[in-house]
Parts: C-alpha cells; sequence; structure tokens
C-alpha cells in the first residue's frame, strides 16, 4: 500500500538574486549554478519517471537566469512574411488602417507589429473548408465599410468614422449602420493582438506558462484588510 | 482456450487507474481496457504560448468542432462525431467527457475536497432523498489513504463540513485572493486555500510543481494528479497490468452462475470484436459510460432488479458568478498569478446544521475566488472604446482582473433525471449511445440564486467592480459558433446578474463536469444499484468505480471522494477473492 506522505528526496535548488534585471519576477530572481543543475541531474535520476521532468527543467534553466520575460520564446516569423490571400489589396489595407486605429502604436506596440491584419487574413483564409460562414460575415463586414466610406477617406477621416461607428458602444441610444462590422474586427482585433508576443509579453508582460522554482504570495500588507 | 484474467478493468481514469494500483500491488492479473489511445506527455504536453501557434489555441477554424477542447488540448478530449449522446428536448445538458489513456484526470481542475456527513446524512437531516450508506468514519481511512499517495495541498481548517487531510504544504496566495481571504473575513465567512492535488513539494517520486497554470492542458511533469504520472507506473512496476488502448468496450458478459464472465469489445481501428474473461469485471469508465454499459449488457439493463439503474441523474449545478477587477490592485505591476491556476475556496456553511437551516431551500454550495494577471484578457473585448487610452485602460485592469465561480452547488437526485439507450442513434462502432434527460428542480434555482446574491456579496465587500462576462464572439472565433469552446449542445451560462433578476430570467442551468448518480447505492438492494462497496447487489463480481455509487452530489468536487470509494471497493474485492465474507 502507498507509504507514508513525503517520502522522496527534495528538490532544492540554490538561488542568488539576479540584480541586474529589473523586470525579473520575484519567481525569477533566482539563478541556476552549474553545480545546481548537476545536483538535480542526481537528484532527478534517482525518481522513477523523472526523465521528462529534468529534461524540461534543463532546457529551462538557462533561460530562468535571466527573468521570465526571457523564458518567452520568440514569435514564428511565419506572419512576418504574409501576403494576404483572402481580402483583396484594398480592403487589406483598409482593414489594417483600422486594426491600427484600434490598437494604435505607441509606447508599447501595436497592431502594426503585432500583424493583427495579417492573422486575420490567415484565419480567415483557413476558413473556407470548414467555416465558410466566417468568410461571409467579414465580407459582409467589409462591404459595410466600403459603404461607410471608410476605404477612401483619408486619415483624419477614417478617424471620425471609426469614433462614429464605435459611439453605441458608450451611448446605448446610438445606433450606426457599421456597428456591428466594428465590433467584429475589434473583438478579433483584440484577440490578435494580445495572443501575439507583442501583445502578450511586450505589452502585458504576462507571466505564466514559463517554469518557476516558486510561487509569489502575496505580501503587501494593504491586500491583508478590506 | 482464452487467457482468463484475475480482474478486467473497464477504464483507466482517477478510478480505474486506482484500482488498477490497488488490485496488481496484491498480486491480481488485470487487464485494463481503454476505449481512446495512449497519452505521451513529451509528445502531447508543452508549454506552447498561443502565439507559437498557427491559430492561437482555437484550431483551423471549424475544425475543432467536433471536440471538447482546444487546440493544446483535444487529445485528451473526446471526438463528438465519433461518439455522440443525445439529450431529451427539455435537456440542457453538457457532456463533458475524454476517451484517452488516463481520462479526464489528465486536464481536471485538481479540486481535491472530502465530502462531510452532513452530505452523507443529509436526507435524515432535511428529510429530502436517500442517506448514502456510508458514513464518514467509513470513508476517512480511505480518503487518508488516496489523500496521501497522489498528494494533496491545502490547509488544515478543523471545520466539521470541510473534513481535513494529510496536506502537503497550501499554494501561497496571490495578491487578489489575499483580498477575497480578507473580504471573506470581514463578513464572518470562513475561506481556505484550494485544496488540490497539486504537489507542493516532492512527493512519492513525484517533482514538486513549477507554477506555469498549464494544468488543463495536461501536466508535462507529473506535479498534478492523474493516473499516467501517479497509480498507473507502480502498477505496471509490478508486471501485472495488461493495458490495451483503443478498446471500446461494447458490453459485459455474464455466465450461467450470474457471475460475470467477461466483456466483450471492439478494436477502435479495426472493428474487431474481441471477447476476454475474467474472475472479477471492474467498470470504471466515467459515470455515465459505465450506467451505458450496464445498459448494453442486458434487456432491461444488468444488475438492474431494483428498476433504478439509470435513474437520478445528477450534476452539480453550474452558473452564476461574478467577475471584473479588484481597484486595490489596478495599474500594478505584473506577478505570476495563474501560475497555480488556484484559487481560494469558501466552504458551504449554510443547512449543515440546524443552526444554519434556509427556509427557502435545501443543501447548499461552495464558492472560490481569485484574480490577477491571465495569459489573455477576456475582458479587453468588452471594455468599450479603442485607441492607446484603451490599450492604457486594458493594462490597467489586467493585472486587477478577479471572479468568484459557483465552485459546486449541490443538485437534487430526482428519478425523472435519467439516462438510456437511444433507440436510433449509435456511434462509429455500431453501439447504441445514451439518450439524456435533464431538468433542473426549482430547489437548484434558488440555489444559485443565493450563491449569485453571496458572490456578489463578496465581490463588493472585496472592494471590486463588476464587469458583464457574456461575449457573443463571431464565427470561429473564440467563444463563437465554430469555435472550439462552443459545444455540440447548450452548455453553461456564465452571465452575471443580479438576484433577482435571475430569479426572473430562470436560464437553463449548465453542469458541472460533476456527473454522478444512475445507479446509486443503497441498503437495500430494493432501493439502488450497488452496495456500499460499489459491488453490484446483483452480480457479486461486478464493481461499477466511478460516480454512479452517489445517492446525493453534496457539494464537493466528487472526484476524490469517487477514488475513495473505488479504494474502498477494491479492499472489499480482496476480500471476497481471500474468500472472506465481507
Amino acid at each position: 500500500m502507498p507509504g507514508p506522505a513525503d517520502e522522496s528526496p527534495t528538490l532544492k535548488l540554490g538561488r542568488e538574486p539576479l540584480d541586474t534585471d529589473p523586470i525579473a519576477s520575484d519567481s525569477a530572481r533566482m539563478e541556476l549554478t552549474r553545480r545546481d543543475l548537476l545536483d538535480l541531474a542526481i537528484r532527478a535520476a534517482a525518481l522513477p519517471g523523472a526523465a521528462q521532468f529534468l529534461q524540461a527543467w534543463l532546457s529551462a534553466a538557462p533561460r530562468q537566469q535571466h527573468g521570465t520575460i526571457v523564458q518567452a520564446p520568440p514569435e514564428p516569423p511565419f506572419l512576418r512574411d504574409y501576403q494576404p490571400r483572402f481580402f483583396d489589396a484594398e480592403d487589406f489595407e483598409a482593414l489594417s488602417a483600422f486594426t491600427e486605429i484600434l490598437i494604435p502604436t505607441d509606447d508599447s506596440p501595436g497592431a502594426r507589429e503585432a500583424h493583427c491584419a495579417h492573422y486575420i487574413d490567415f484565419v480567415l483564409q483557413a476558413a473556407a473548408e470548414h467555416a465558410p460562414e466566417m468568410q461571409k460575415q467579414w465580407h459582409a463586414a467589409m462591404a459595410t465599410l466600403r459603404a461607410a466610406g471608410f476605404h477612401k477617406a483619408d486619415p483624419k477621416g477614417r478617424a471620425a468614422l471609426v469614433e462614429a461607428m464605435a459611439n453605441p458602444e458608450r451611448n446605448r441610444t446610438a445606433t450606426h449602420p457599421a456597428y456591428s462590422a466594428y465590433r467584429l474586427i475589434k473583438q478579433q482585433n483584440t484577440f490578435a493582438f494580445y495572443t501575439s508576443r507583442a501583445g502578450m509579453i511586450e505589452t502585458l508582460d504576462y507571466r505564466g506558462n514559463t517554469y518557476n522554482l516558486t510561487f509569489p504570495a502575496c505580501d503587501h500588507p494593504e491586500h491583508q484588510v478590506v | 482456450m482464452r487467457q482468463t484474467y484475475d480482474a478486467i478493468i473497464v477504464g483507466s481514469g482517477a478510478c480505474g487507474g486506482w484500482a488498477a494500483m490497488e488490485l496488481t500491488k496484491a498480486g491480481f492479473k488485470v487487464l485494463m481496457l481503454e476505449a481512446g489511445s495512449r497519452v505521451e506527455p513529451a509528445r502531447d504536453f508543452h508549454h506552447t504560448f498561443l502565439y507559437q501557434m498557427e491559430y492561437r489555441g482555437q484550431g483551423k477554424p471549424g475544425l475543432l468542432r467536433r471536440y471538447s477542447g482546444s487546440e493544446r488540448n483535444y487529445r485528451i478530449m473526446i471526438d463528438n462525431e465519433e461518439n455522440p449522446y443525445t439529450t431529451s428536448p427539455e435537456t440542457v445538458y453538457r457532456w463533458g467527457r475524454s476517451r484517452c489513456l488516463g481520462g479526464r484526470t489528465l486536464h481536471w481542475a485538481r479540486a481535491t475536497d472530502r465530502m462531510a456527513d452532513y452530505e452523507f446524512k443529509a436526507a435524515s437531516r432535511d428529510g429530502y432523498g436517500m442517506d448514502w450508506a456510508v458514513t464518514y468514519a467509513d470513508m476517512k481511512p480511505y480518503y487518508d489513504r488516496v489523500e496521501s499517495f497522489i498528494g494533496v495541498s491545502g490547509a488544515v481548517e478543523g471545520l466539521p463540513q470541510f473534513p481535513d487531510g494529510p496536506f502537503l504544504p497550501p499554494m501561497p496566495l496571490n495578491c487578489a485572493e489575499a483580498i477575497f481571504t480578507a473580504a471573506c473575513k470581514s463578513l464572518g465567512w470562513r475561506s481556505t486555500h484550494r485544496r488540490l492535488s497539486q504537489l507542493t513539494r516532492a512527493h512519492n517520486g513525484r517533482p514538486p510543481c513549477h507554477y506555469c497554470g498549464n494544468c488543463v492542458n495536461g501536466c508535462d511533469v507529473g506535479a498534478m494528479f492523474n493516473p499516467i504520472a501517479v497509480t498507473l507506473p507502480p502498477a505496471l512496476a509490478t508486471g501485472s497490468l495488461e493495458i490495451r488502448t483503443d478498446s471500446v468496450v461494447a458490453r459485459v458478459r455474464m455466465s450461467s452462475e450470474n457471475r460475470a464472465q467477461g466483456v466483450t469489445y471492439i478494436e477502435r481501428y479495426t472493428t474487431k470484436s474481441v471477447d476476454v474473461d475474467a474472475k472479477y469485471v471492474v467498470l470504471a469508465a466515467s459515470t455515465l459510460e459505465n450506467t451505458r454499459l450496464l445498459l448494453l449488457s442486458a434487456r432491461g439493463g444488468l444488475a438492474n432488479s431494483s428498476g433504478t439503474l439509470g435513474h437520478y441523474m445528477m450534476d452539480q449545478v453550474g452558473g452564476g458568478g461574478v467577475s471584473g477587477i479588484l481597484p486595490k490592485l489596478r495599474g500594478g505591476p505584473s506577478r505570476l498569478d495563474d501560475g497555480k491556476a488556484g484559487g481560494i475556496t469558501i466552504p458551504n456553511f449554510q443547512n449543515i446544521d440546524k443552526g444554519t437551516e434556509r427556509k427557502d431551500f435545501i443543501r447548499g454550495y461552495v464558492m472560490n475566488a481569485t484574480g490577477g494577471q491571465t495569459e489573455y484578457p477576456q475582458f479587453a473585448e468588452r471594455l468599450p472604446g479603442y485607441g492607446s487610452e484603451w490599450k492604457k485602460e486594458v493594462k490597467s485592469r489586467y493585472v486587477a482582473q478577479a471572479r468568484v465561480w459557483n465552485a459546486g452547488a449541490e443538485m437534487l437526485a430526482r428519478k425523472e433525471n435519467f439516462v438510456e439507450l437511444d433507440p436510433e442513434v449509435k456511434d462509429r462502432w455500431g453501439i447504441p449511445v445514451l439518450k439524456i434527460h435533464f431538468a433542473h428542480s426549482d430547489n437548484d434555482h434558488k440555489l444559485i440564486e443565493d450563491f449569485q446574491q453571496r458572490a456578489e456579496e463578496l465581490f463588493r465587500k472585496a472592494g471590486g467592480e463588476v464587469m458583464p462576462t457574456a461575449r457573443v464572439a463571431p464565427a470561429g472565433f473564440p467563444g463563437g459558433p465554430g469555435s472550439p469552446d462552443a459545444g455540440p449542445t447548450r452548455g453553461r451560462s456564465n452571465e452575471p446578474a443580479s438576484g433577482a433578476a435571475a430569479a426572473r430570467q430562470r436560464r437553463p442551468l449548465g453542469g458541472s463536469i460533476h456527473e454522478v448518480g444512475t445507479a446509486r447505492m443503497s441498503v437495500s438492494p430494493k432501493d439502488g444499484v450497488l452496495n456500499s462497496f460499489c459491488q453490484t447487489h446483483d452480480i457479486p463480481n461486478l464493481y461499477v468505480f466511478g460516480g454512479n455509487a452517489f445517492p446525493s452530489t453534496g457539494d464537493k468536487h466528487p472526484t476524490l471522494t469517487m477514488m475513495a470509494l473505488t479504494a474502498r471497493g477494491c479492499d472489499h474485492l480482496l476480500e471476497i477473492a481471500k474468500g472472506k465474507t465481507v
């Protein structure tokens, strides 16, 4: 029968603060030395079924030394060289401009750096086989944008159009014929941006999906009372 | 001549894995049959960022409609086209399933809570339904055994309605959880760390959690409980366990002496029918699949002298909840908030004894709360506006996200909620599928309305600002038609509403993927299918492990209790096998 709890060796790693990396999370302010890794390897080898764990730790450890943010791998290059296949040139230009108005480049990356329009095109061209209704929905949305004059408007005119289209979001009594097109583009642009590396890591500084030695407990006195 | 095993175990999930370990360690030669595929953690479980995937976790548009999961975890879910089920017109129910080695515990929420006597003996207290055929005293040694082996992190609280176990250190609280804990204290509610079968230190040869937050996509190191990391390796190490995956069991075969002789299974890819024999047959294929097999194995159902087989289907009531932000955290730095995928638990504090009795409903619910940064800011699509100010607002709220959810609300057992074999629809292997008849009672609705009020009360006390969570996404994109999370049947509603609004609207309630019942345990064979050891009353060498035995749902997550019942049932089976009368 199962033995008493925790008879197995505990994996403990030496740690030193990393003073050189101000953005490293508390959980990543630690350094794995070569000796630590060797020690870990010896201990882990004694644990049944620990080979995969060891492999994962060893591959993550060098990245972890430089802080959590470095653990997030680079974005695959395929969107960088992507050529639109779903939208025609005019629609793609209009969509690109629209996405950049919604999520502009400022002190952090925007839809342009995240290649949001490219990503939307990529998803839509792939919808032909199993989700053709998506393609219809987007063709209709772009037709609505065109009818609203977005394609031919100058940057100032485009900004004014987006402002008018977005109005019903805050003002429930307002309506706009292109509001649903605005919502469709906003929803997918938001998804495209915050699932990109530019949005998730460089803008929001997401810390999860990484290998960590500890979980950062709340140590703020102001959070212990309401 | 066919080989005869000591035991055949149908299913490899939490219960099947535990039974395999217990029986092989006792010297049994065991054959395990799993309808799904073998899962390889090195191949199937990764730390993958969404942007590394072409479709950002959604899969090619429309392609994953047939699965319940996402691009990351559909391999450990189920192919709904191969494995359909049907529902009656009044039914709103989504049956969450997995078909793979290890079952649903490969992607489960890991909540590992003991049930208490106020649940086991609820009928004696409030007069509704039937007491369990076991008490907490019967179950405690088995809870201890299971928890000691799998490793459960948690804090000892000394609450009678939330019994303690031999816990590993609890997961630390993040900032949002600390604030919710303070809010609970202010309200006079007890709260604690969620009890999770997720290791906070190395345990029984397994490494501790590395706080990646990827649990629902399969743990790459076995730091959370699942059979492929925890119970099957020691079972295989005995040399007495044979596992056949891609083996779809079609029925239990009986001998002329009223004993289960073995099972017939169909090879998933060749469709060849194979008979295998054993001294004992253990069904551990998940609650409703177990019942489906009993229904398939004899006219009117096997082991159904009570006439209760298929009836009293339950699932803890889902729905409700509050989400928004905690202003105290607004604009703060990013932290690893979702790395443990945990939260706090507020154990049920109503209808647990005479002093806490409610006049308007019986039974109770458990609340959970957490917050902080998440992989994707779901709220951003619904946040009005755009441009740089909107971006700043998203970032400011991102670290302050918070939510209170219903962790388990008891659904009353009613005979009119039942499963049967659909007379027309068959699965890919020609096996009749289940038809589910499932509706909620007035008490179920009242429970959720009360939960909603309490959740909003907690959120307000924490200083939270509520934000609607309803999202209507475009087709093929997250949450929209054709996306993986748009299931084949109508599912739970996560839309928050005030208690009064919820009462007016009476939306269909959802489930919690905690389906139980349909072969309940009983002291008398007249009242149920199983005895307190999960042995069928009618057939001495046929055991059914899973949620089938539950006469009521209770308000705890059911997996630990299912496993403890399995451990208890295995002890019984082994005593019987030794020739001892139990």
